[in-house]
């Protein structure tokens, strides 16, 4: 049988209408019109008439809240997509900045002798480092005790999280300043935009899908969270896939974390509770099968940034605050049935042309 | 049992002008044909040519684009499977569908488990649903040497028993039209025989069947009619006796195709065993087993379903953690336990059961075939995406693999198609040794006579073959030698050219059956 060929610029056409973010990228583009539309606007320090949703300011306030659990949610996705599930992110969130706020504190002299260089490139390393051994800790007893990650993260979560509760005895400990202005570093905007995270969030992300599409252990990933027996008979080492996938979410999380703490001063135990769900329901809606084998980094991050989205127009319509949570659930089950239902809708209309 | 319902002379099944397509596929147009009462009748082609599509239009699973489907004579629009169950039409899939998870029992009477009396009305009744089940199960394999325990849970069993829980479960669900899709396609002959037995007895009931299937002789012994296909479109209905075989398979294929025979006249090779095999054995899997193969070789292994012979191939391919023994390749010892170390000494193997271990069916083709030996086709971790290309399109032109294109995903192409990436993963990956289970498996006769092709051609350039195949004439035109197993023991080596009841003799240690059966009576 021959196969139809079709013209060169229907096929592109094609490929972009039945992509795995069209559907995310056109809600998010419909909130975003429907906000500032009926967002209202104000008068600016210099009598210019700003949109209360579309100015630079509130836009990089979206990105930047997203960031930090967006960049989780890239390492929750190579979990998610091998099969399996990670709930300790959010308590070695909170692990990592409480360890990297106590180490610079003790180092730090009162008179300030650590310079600031080095407090940042040594809060960058305990963070990453922490994370990417308590990702190590997740995977090796996933896979060498073979109990359901479920199980294993969910008491992990506890536990890490009791560390951080004992270690920083339930305070609040502060950053240096060195971290807080790295994280907020305009890097030559005006002074109150503070790109830093939002960048990261982007990097993050475009490295996380290079990974898991175009690198070897990447593609190991999405063939044993595919079908493990088949990868298993095709000598894929399925421990070690999965024990990276774990260092990875950890890895994600560290990063987080450093971002998180240094831009907001401070680290407690107390930060980050309930990530884990935001993260999982980040790449959730970005349409990766909690069953394995389908994800992708940019939908996680899209994912994330619909979440925060919905959190940011609750507060530009003023709607009542306690209505968070309720408005939120229901935002996550219909993005994702719109999502599923539009692409077949859509697949269909395409398919009957 | 609501068998033979209608009107003498009323068609069992007609299909009036049914048309159906799927998303860049006409699968059906305008087919039309009638299906005799308590008849059996074979829906005949390549794969791809609408056989499946118009047993899932029955069966519920599909609804006709165009057309109709009169069953006893009367129109009918199944909505879902359900409806097709509820007016008698049930299904035996290609694809063995079971809750994995559950035991025979359970699967075969899922959706009416008996219940206790009185306040155990909440409570399954197990010994009842055991013995229903046991009598299902009974009803199909006719006798008592095919018993399937109902307690086992549906993971322990084997494919070919899993075929017969899923008939056992069609026809006791008391249909009066009953497809069966490459029923026997995972039987050995032996398990086979008994539903050739069991479809002689539905037929006496009145029940008709539709039967889809790859052998020849299987259709022309079964069936008083056949249908052929070829690409969607309706070719020919006739009784079976006014078509020969030959001209059963030019109608399919619209060519003139010859089954494959292999060129055996070479002298045998004195060239040192590429493989050998010393004592290799895995507890309660099989016995230990001694062979050897040399290059350009073909080392056949015949057996009834579950006497061991995939377990053979599993240890070798470093599957099974628990086998022993000594094996060498190219005479340098290799290490067991370990798959890496079998692929890196150039063994590459076909699974039995391909969409479950053999490909990663939510991936393209591409993926699938560069999956073992991706880190060879990256510099620094990065896949060179152009050149994995460039390969696996190579592989395809040689297979003659037809799929829209290399990134088409692997569980939409039909099962020769599939079969051929299985194939082309460990030929791309350069193996010298290669270990096939039931490379042929639910493959038409075009793309099998392809990869028999395939074999030979792969055996002449001396790689060193060990084939599994429950179908004998494959095994005996290829193999060289067959080694017989039973109940996990090798218990006869014969040559290539060796008559299939001398095989079968071994295989079923025919003469102590009959011996038990006589003294049991």
């Amino acid at each position: 049988m021959a196969e139809p060929r079709r013209p060169a610029s229907r096929s592109i056409l094609h490929a972009i209408l039945t992509s795995q973010q069209t559907g995310l990228i056109a809600i998010i583009l419909v909130l975003g019109a429907v906000m500032t539309m009926f967002a209202g606007s104000h008068t600016d320090a210099h009598g210019a008439v700003v949109n209360n949703f579309l100015n630079s300011n509130t836009l990089i306030q979206v990105a930047t809240d997203a960031s930090f659990f967006a960049i989780m949610a890239v390492g929750a996705t190579f979990v998610i997509v091998s099969g399996g599930i990670d709930l300790s992110v959010g308590a070695v969130y909170a692990l990592a900045g409480v360890l990297m706020a106590l180490t610079l504190r003790a180092l730090d002299t009162p008179d300030g002798t650590l310079a600031p260089g080095l407090a940042v490139l040594l809060g960058a390393v305990i963070c990453l480092g922490v994370g990417t051994l308590a990702g190590l800790l997740n995977g090796a007893m996933v896979v060498a005790l073979d109990v359901h990650p479920f199980i294993i993260t969910l008491g992990t979560m506890w536990v890490l999280r009791g560390i951080s509760f004992v270690s920083s005895h339930a305070e609040s400990i502060l950053a240096p300043t060195a971290l807080t202005s790295f994280a907020k570093a305009p890097l030559g905007l005006p002074r109150t935009l503070a790109p830093v995270p939002m960048l990261s969030m982007l990097v993050v992300m475009i490295v996380g899908e290079l990974y898991l599409t175009r690198t070897v252990m990447g593609r190991h990933i999405v063939a044993v969270g595919g079908n493990p027996e088949a990868s298993r008979f095709s000598g894929l080492r399925l421990g070690r896939i999965r024990v990276s996938v774990y260092v990875l979410a950890g890895l994600t999380a560290g990063i987080a974390t450093f971002l998180g703490a240094s831009f907001y001063g401070s680290a407690s135990c107390a930060d980050a509770n309930g990530y884990e769900l935001y993260v999982i329901a980040s790449t959730v809606v970005g349409g990766t099968s909690l069953s394995g084998g389908k994800g992708s980094a940019v939908s996680a991050t899209l994912g994330a940034i619909l979440i925060v989205l919905i959190r940011q127009a609750i507060r530009t319509f003023h709607l009542d605050q306690n209505y968070e949570w309720i408005i939120i659930g229901l935002a996550i089950i219909i993005a994702v049935v719109l999502d599923r239902h539009g692409t077949r809708l859509l697949n269909r209309r395409l398919a009957a042309q | 049992m609501i068998a033979g319902v209608g009107t003498p002379g009323t068609a069992a099944v007609r299909y009036d002008g049914v048309s159906k397509s799927f998303p860049g596929v006409q699968a059906l147009q305008d087919v039309s044909f009638e299906v005799a009462p308590g008849t059996c009748h074979a829906l005949c082609g390549e794969n791809g040519a609408g056989k499946s599509t118009l047993s899932k239009l029955l069966a519920g699973i599909y609804r006709p684009d165009e057309g109709r489907i009169e069953l006893h004579g009367q129109a009918v629009d199944f909505h879902e499977p359900r409806a097709a169950l509820a007016a008698g039409v049930a299904m035996v899939h290609q694809e063995l569908a079971f809750c994995e998870n559950m035991t025979v029992a359970e699967n075969l009477l899922l959706g009416h488990l008996p219940r206790g009396r009185g306040m155990t009305r909440v409570v399954v009744d197990r010994r009842e649903m055991e013995r229903q089940a046991a009598a299902m199960i009974a009803e199909v394999t006719g006798n008592d040497d095919l018993r399937i325990d109902t307690r086992r849970t549906i993971a322990d069993l084997t494919v070919g028993e899993r075929q017969l829980l899923q008939i056992a479960s069609a026809v006791g669900s008391g249909a009066s039209v009953l497809i069966l899709d490459e029923p026997t396609s995972s039987l050995s002959e032996y398990e086979a025989q008994h539903l050739y037995d069991l479809i002689a007895r539905l037929k006496a009931r009145h029940v008709t069947m539709l039967y889809v299937s790859h052998r020849m002789h299987e259709i022309f012994h079964l069936c008083e009619a056949a249908t052929v296909l070829r690409d969607g479109r309706h070719v020919a209905t006739r009784p079976i006796g006014e078509y020969t075989e030959s001209d059963m398979v030019r109608l399919m294929v619209g060519r003139t195709v010859t089954g494959y025979t292999r060129d055996r006249t070479g002298a045998p090779s004195a060239e040192p065993a590429k493989l050998s095999v010393t004592n290799l054995s895995s507890p309660g899997k099989f016995a230990p087993i001694s062979f050897a193969v040399r290059p350009g070789e073909i080392v056949g292994f015949a057996g009834l379903v579950g006497a061991g012979r995939s377990y053979i191939l599993e240890a070798l391919f470093g599957l099974d953690e628990a086998a022993t023994g000594a094996v060498t390749v190219d005479n340098a010892p290799m290490r067991l336990g370990t798959p890496l170390e079998a692929m890196r000494r150039g063994l590459g193997f076909v699974p039995e059961d391909r969409k479950r271990q053999g490909l990663v069916l939510s991936l393209s083709c591409r993926d699938n075939t560069t999956l073992p030996f991706l880190r060879r086709l990256a510099s620094h971790t990065w896949v060179r995406r152009s050149e994995e290309k460039t390969l696996t399109q190579h592989y395809f032109a040689q297979l003659n693999v037809r799929s829209p294109s290399t990134e088409a995903i692997v569980g939409g192409l039909s099962g020769g198609n599939q079969q051929k990436i299985v194939l082309a993963k460990w030929l791309a990956a350069g193996c010298q040794v290669l270990l096939l289970d039931e490379p042929t498996r639910g493959v038409d006769v075009g793309a099998k006579a392809e990869i028999h092709a395939l074999i030979d051609s792969l055996a002449k350039r001396g790689a060193a073959i060990v084939l599994v195949s429950s179908e004998l004439p494959e095994l005996l035109s290829l193999a060289d030698r067959v080694l017989v197993m039973r109940e996990g023991t090798c218990v006869a080596e014969l040559p290539g050219h060796s008559s299939q009841d001398v095989v079968l003799r071994d295989m079923t240690g025919v003469l102590e059956a009959h011996d038990h059966h006589s003294s049991e009576v």
